[in-house]
């Protein structure tokens, strides 16, 4: 465990000597800060405003935060040859890769935190100027399913990474993470092909798919009824749940990664 | 004597571009470095040498043949524990300093914080980066890389010590310290292993010497063995009104009637010196019999084909 701790905690400072890391991080506080005059135009729906593109917000710079470092995570110790005083050390290949992934978590859970208390910072000025309840635990779960979709998409970044360049590699992350965010529309689709065989096959296609729309459910039908951020939303059971799902993706997606990473040679 | 490496018909090929090409790097490499001898893996660029030696760390998987360290295969964590290695050009995380990569590599053995600061300050001094310690390793030169790379060899206290060309990249006065680094280490009861294409650098430190040509094995043993002793010729150098004038005897000449012919004709004798085979003779020698002869092919990887392998 000393040995995996060691190797995340040097993945978390390489991410935060990242000058790359800060300018988007910067761009997303802003972005938080900005929604609070975006929300002026908006009569009576302020907080409704705020919380919408906050919350939009966190998800694309989380996603493309996690795309970005993650796609390189592995790709650049083979590059820069970092590995080859690394694995002669007394440590296994697939504790590497999960150190790696481990610490890129950690640096994404800090990202996402100070974005957070921005965004509840935005919105109790807005319930201070503007009037109107503002629910900081509804807030607070849907963070917390926007993590659970960022830890995923990291885990596949990663998994690409230890195969493929950083270019095909994110264009792989980013395809997936827009398909992941319409399965129940693709689920439609495939139900109406007519052929079975075919149909079976689309099936199992899109499974190997994270299915990300349980990340972002505001709007739409969870246990028979429509949820959403602004109202009557999914309770912690259903964080859990879909934590749990994402938990086993991602380590489906980690474990693939250290079955590669575990048998290539280092030249 | 105890063999702490053992190296059994390593042989290793790659699958090089988009065809798939095979190309064999090594090829029947055997050889075993004993306990606390200095052993010198000497080839010329793109012999096999660095190949071997990852073969040896766990780097890359032997296409044939096995390796063990301490009687155990390479890839067991405690074998690990007991080996400290230094590879070609070494690269580091440029974000950390000296300090910091000394304590990340502390850390991955189980040293403690404080043991590790301590070790990690005692070993910035002894490879002469005293001043540098603190400084972010994008700044460090070449020279300075190869000297945090031999520390992070030795955080460990290794009883095994793998170097591939730890010479690379420093000065004259930089190479004689890392030649007395090895033979310290040697004096601590610490074995050495390193490869190189400086003969110089076998000639003066090692006990052993292993000539890898074109990723075969062509001959391993101590120096003075592998050696003709043979005299190859006579170098006679005469001085006449200030000019030198150097003469070469065949093996079989008679140097005395020689001496007394120059003598005779009135010049100074400035220097006799019999010649047997050097490092360098035998060197050449293997190399060219080794183009002769043909044998695993002269590989230097670069680039997306180092990704394909067997």
């Amino acid at each position: 465990m000393s040995r995996i701790a060691a190797l995340a905690l040097n993945t978390f400072r390489e991410a935060v000597r990242n000058k790359v890391l800060y300018i988007l991080l910067m761009f997303a506080l802003l972005l938080l800060a900005l929604t609070y005059f975006f929300s002026q135009g908006a009569l009576h729906e302020q907080l409704r405003v705020i919380r919408d593109v906050g919350l939009v917000g966190i998800e694309v710079i989380g996603a493309l935060i996690a795309i970005f470092i993650g796609v390189n995570l592995v790709y650049k110790e083979l590059d820069r040859k970092t590995v080859f005083a690394l694995i002669p050390k007394p440590i296994h290949r697939w504790e590497f890769v999960l150190g790696k992934y481990l610490g890129m978590l950690v640096t994404l859970a800090v990202l996402m935190a100070i974005m957070a208390v921005t965004l509840f910072a935005v919105l109790w000025l807005g319930a201070q100027v503007f009037g109107g309840d503002n629910d900081n635990g509804t807030v607070l779960r849907a963070i917390l399913l926007v993590f659970g979709e960022v830890a995923v998409i990291t885990a596949v970044a990663v998994l690409f990474s230890s195969f493929s360049s950083p270019i095909l590699s994110g264009a792989l992350t980013l395809g997936i993470f827009v398909v992941g965010h319409f399965t129940p529309e693709l689920r439609e689709l495939i139900a109406k092909v007519e052929s079975t065989p075919l149909r079976v096959f689309l099936r199992g296609a899109v499974r190997l798919f994270p299915d990300l729309h349980l990340f972002y459910v505001s709007g739409s039908m969870v246990g028979g009824q429509v949820v959403s951020v602004h109202g009557s939303y999914i309770d912690w059971s259903y964080v859990a749940l879909a934590g749990g799902y994402g938990a086993l993706y991602g380590a489906c997606a980690i474990v693939l990664a250290m079955l590669i990473f575990s048998r290539r040679d280092f030249v | 004597m105890t063999a702490i490496v053992e190296a059994e018909k390593l042989q290793k090929t790659f699958a090089l571009g988009f065809f798939r090409k095979k190309v064999r790097a090594v090829e029947d490499v055997s050889f075993t470095v004993e306990k606390n001898e200095i052993f010198g893996f000497l080839g010329p660029n793109g012999a096999g040498k660095t190949t071997t030696l990852k073969m040896l760390m766990g780097l890359i998987f032997p296409s044939r043949g096995q390796a063990r360290i301490f009687g155990r295969p390479v890839s067991e964590r405690a074998v690990k524990q007991r080996l400290g290695f230094l590879p070609e050009n070494p690269y580091f995380y440029d974000y950390l300093s000296g300090i910091e990569l000394l304590d990340l590599m502390g850390h991955l053995f189980g040293l403690r914080r404080a043991e590790r600061r301590r070790r990690a300050r005692a070993l910035i001094e002894r490879v002469g980066l005293g001043r540098a310690g603190d400084l972010a390793l994008r700044k460090y030169s070449k020279g300075m890389l190869q000297r945090l790379g031999i520390a992070q060899a030795l955080i460990n206290e290794p009883e095994l010590v793998v170097l591939d060309e730890p010479m690379s990249g420093l000065d004259p006065i930089g190479r004689k310290e890392i030649r007395d680094l090895v033979v310290e280490l040697k004096h601590e009861g610490k074995t050495v292993l390193f490869s190189t294409h400086i003969l110089s650098d076998v000639e003066l430190v090692c006990d052993r010497v292993a000539i890898v040509v074109g990723g075969r094995m062509r001959d391993v043993g101590p120096l003075k063995q592998l050696l003709s002793p043979r005299l190859i010729d006579t170098e006679l150098v005469l001085e006449k009104d200030g000019a030198l004038e150097p003469v070469r005897l065949p093996p079989d000449a008679d140097v005395d009637a020689a001496v007394k012919e120059a003598l005779a004709a009135g010049k100074k004798i400035v220097s006799v010196a019999p010649r047997k085979e050097s490092l360098e003779d035998l060197f050449v020698r293997e190399v060219d019999s080794a183009d002769v002869g043909g044998g695993a092919e002269r590989v230097k990887l670069k680039g997306r084909d180092k990704d394909k392998a067997s």
